[in-house]
């Protein structure tokens, strides 16, 4: 997170309209290289005086109403569109998703199309085939694959389009939008594949609609307002407000006096943690307020450290200035890199609130906290069903939770290992193994599958019965 | 100028799928496939073969429906690749507008198309132009070698041209059916249906000359009808027009490039 992936400097974005009459003024003013002089009849403003910085392998999102300028931004960040005036900085290989599937054309083959896809978004034609069976496999398309692409059913279209698009293996990766499209199970697919490009590094600059992505995938937001920046930061923060102002109820925050929201705290930091990563942020409508957040053992002992594996209980005290029956409380794990291990709330769960009045303890137990090893913290939250936040604290909780083994990743289920046969393993415990040459194995076997000559071997094996249908 | 030529290199690759697309989409799902890029430049010569030695005889030229044949299918790959273009880019709205696209790619592609179809009639004409010349009604010699060149020069004339109407009928859409009509005047003011040199006026004859296909059919008609090589004159004016079309075509393009994704 050093160099900046993006960066946008007072960028503004007019459109001009194309009436009639000025059609050959257009086109005379273009070929001699002069610029027409916007006017007010004449042109509209889409984007006024954006700067941001997006930084290399961060995940960006922007949201904001329809027509708020969102798809412009993309497409100006894509070079599709020209800034009119201001600049726009990129580095590395972008490929942009704006529209599934654009491109394809409906009387040639699945195969094909692939093909022509791929080079549309700058593949060469030996980098698809190392990619190829990678692509039909993420895509599903199965039998299909030498059909007409006219005859796929638009789910399948949307997948081959996704598929090919991620497999570009950008440094910097626009989407537009489509991880709205397709059933349930392709867009879990699609977020999955999402992450796994994040942790490889990918810089990923989403617009949509659906703000539960945004909270999940982006480590911040835009909040683009009728062409202006209304907010840009933490991604739940600036969900919240755009959900507020969405809702058209006032943002109390900012009335609100912040000296009875912050709140001491009573244990030491743990010096393992990155501070400056971790503060607190603290937003919402205090009308219900999480007083004090912690986190606890069996016994009811306060936790910094939690072995792997441990039971832990996380303690909130809630206090309430205006009774509420719409209520929702929520906790969300996340890793120190940001990202998020588990969230859940009383909503999702099946809880219905009923009625909250007065002063109130809730408890969230965990009976065996099966986290490998490492930095996390709590967002603790209550806000109402449709999102609109009380009280949301974020990274109200820091804790690591120490393990023996070095495994990786964030999740250890309980496992053992069996052996039968004729395979023998002694158990020693090495201490001395160290995470990074872990990981260094682990990247180099997901990447072993990228060898070109296996996948040119495999392409042909599956051509031959093309020629039969041809 | 270099630059937008390495980046037409570049994008190699794009534009010869895109073609192949083209080609392949265009016959797909029907029965004769590929043999009709042969079987309509062939019925074509034998439409004029029964028209014009049956029905309207012309004395003046001996084997006129191969001398027609031999200026109408370099005037075909011209005028179709230079309709097809108004809609090149237009046509494509959805790429221009949602992939990060080449669009220059786009003009390329139609014109390579028409030349792939322009070489599939080439076995056509060849064997047209052998069978008459060993009938004796027009000869053939070792000049036949030159229709690489002439080719090579014609998609140079071509892309340009096509490269300049994509892009600027998008802006101005009055463009396509101009274009349309000023083709149909062109067919006329272009030697195909009669010989240059039977023009008696010298100014005609000059005008004439100004139109960029005049050198380039009267080139074909020497290889393919005459069997002698083409006139030094008709050369230096193929490689001025090639030329300066294609930069032109390069220039134009790049001045209307950052216009087209808003004008679309």
């Amino acid at each position: 997170m050093t160099a900046a992936a993006l960066s946008v400097r007072e960028m503004s974005k007019s459109y001009n309209l194309w009436g009639r009459r000025s059609q050959f003024q257009t086109l005379k003013s273009a070929l001699l290289g002069r610029e027409l002089p916007p006017s007010a009849e004449t042109s509209v403003v889409a984007l006024r005086d954006i700067s941001f910085e997006v930084a290399r392998g961060e995940s960006f999102g922007v949201i904001g109403r329809n027509g708020s300028g969102k798809s412009t931004l993309l497409k100006l960040v894509s070079g599709i569109l020209k800034p009119t005036t201001g600049s726009i900085e990129v580095a590395g290989r972008i490929s942009a998703l704006i529209e599934l599937g654009a491109g394809f054309h409906p009387e040639i083959s699945g195969r094909e199309n692939i093909f022509i896809n791929g080079i549309m978004l700058g593949l060469t034609k030996r980098e698809i085939e190392q990619r190829f069976s990678r692509i039909v496999e993420f895509a599903g398309i199965g039998d299909y694959l030498d059909q007409p692409v006219k005859t796929y059913s638009s789910g399948m279209y949307v997948r081959l389009g996704f598929s090919v698009a991620v497999h570009v293996d950008p440094d910097i990766l626009l989407i537009d939008e489509v991880l709205a499209v397709g059933d349930e199970e392709f867009s879990q697919k699609c977020i999955a594949k999402l992450q796994e490009l994040k942790f490889k590094g990918v810089t990923l600059l989403f617009v949509t609609h659906q703000l539960d992505h945004v909270r999940t995938l982006c480590d911040r937001a835009l909040w683009l307002d009728d062409g202006e920046i209304a907010a840009i930061g933490d991604p739940v923060r600036v969900v919240d407000r755009y959900l507020q102002a969405v809702s058209g109820s006032e943002i109390l925050e900012k009335t609100e006096p912040e000296s009875p929201i912050v709140e001491e705290r009573d244990e030491e930091p743990d010096s393992d943690i990155d501070n400056d990563l971790l503060e607190e942020e603290r937003w919402g409508t205090g009308e219900v307020l999480l007083d004090r957040v912690l986190l606890v053992d069996a016994q009811g002992e306060q936790l910094i450290a939690v072995g792997s594996g441990t039971s832990i209980t996380i303690l909130m005290d809630v206090q309430v200035r205006k009774p509420q029956t719409d209520f929702v409380f929520g906790i969300g794990f996340y890793h120190a890199d940001g990202t998020c291990v588990y969230g859940t709330n009383t909503d999702l769960e099946g809880l219905l609130s009923e009625e909250l009045n007065g002063e109130a303890r809730v408890k969230f137990i965990v009976p065996s906290l099966d986290l490998v090893g490492g930095a996390y913290r709590i967002d603790a939250a209550v806000h109402t069903r449709n999102g609109r936040a009380f009280d949301y604290r974020r990274g109200v909780l820091r804790f690591t939770v120490g393990s023996r083994v070095h495994d990786i990743g964030v999740y250890r289920p309980k496992h053992e290992w069996a052996f039968e046969g004729e395979v023998q393993l002694k158990r020693i415990d090495d201490p001395n193994r160290n995470l990074p040459a872990a990981m260094a194995d682990y990247i180099k076997e997901s990447e072993t599958d990228a060898d070109p000559s296996k996948y040119r071997k495999r392409r042909r094996r599956k051509k031959e019965p093309a020629k039969d249908s041809s | 100028m270099i630059r937008d030529l390495r980046n037409l290199f570049r994008h190699r690759q794009l534009i010869a799928i895109l073609t192949s697309r083209d080609l392949k989409a265009r016959y797909r799902g029907s029965v004769l496939g590929f043999f009709w890029s042969l079987a309509n430049p062939l019925m074509l010569l034998f439409v004029y073969t029964l028209v014009f030695t049956r029905f309207f005889q012309r004395p003046d030229i001996p084997a006129y429906p191969l001398f027609l044949f031999s200026g109408i299918l370099p005037w075909t790959f011209f005028s179709s690749s230079v309709i097809e273009s108004t809609t090149a880019i237009s046509g494509n709205a959805g790429l221009i507008k949602k992939v990060m696209f080449p669009a220059e790619a786009l003009p390329l592609v139609v014109v390579f198309s028409h030349l792939a179809h322009f070489v599939l009639a080439l076995p056509i004409l060849i064997a047209a132009a052998l069978i008459s010349a060993i009938a004796g009604t027009s000869s053939m010699t070792i000049s036949i070698v030159c229709v690489p060149l002439l080719m090579i020069l014609q998609t140079a004339l071509v892309a340009g041209i096509a490269l300049s109407i994509s892009s600027a009928s998008v802006l101005f859409r009055d463009l396509r059916d101009l274009i349309v009509n000023l083709l149909q005047l062109g067919f006329f003011l272009t030697p195909i249906i009669y010989l240059l040199t039977a023009v008696d006026s010298r100014v005609i004859r000059f005008l004439l000359r100004l139109n960029p296909m005049t050198p380039f059919v009267t080139s074909y008609q020497n290889v393919f009808f005459f069997g002698s090589w083409p006139a030094t004159l008709d050369l230096v004016l193929m490689t001025v027009y090639a030329v300066g079309s294609l930069l032109t075509g390069l220039v134009v393009f790049d001045r209307l490039r950052d216009s087209l994704a808003e004008a679309i």
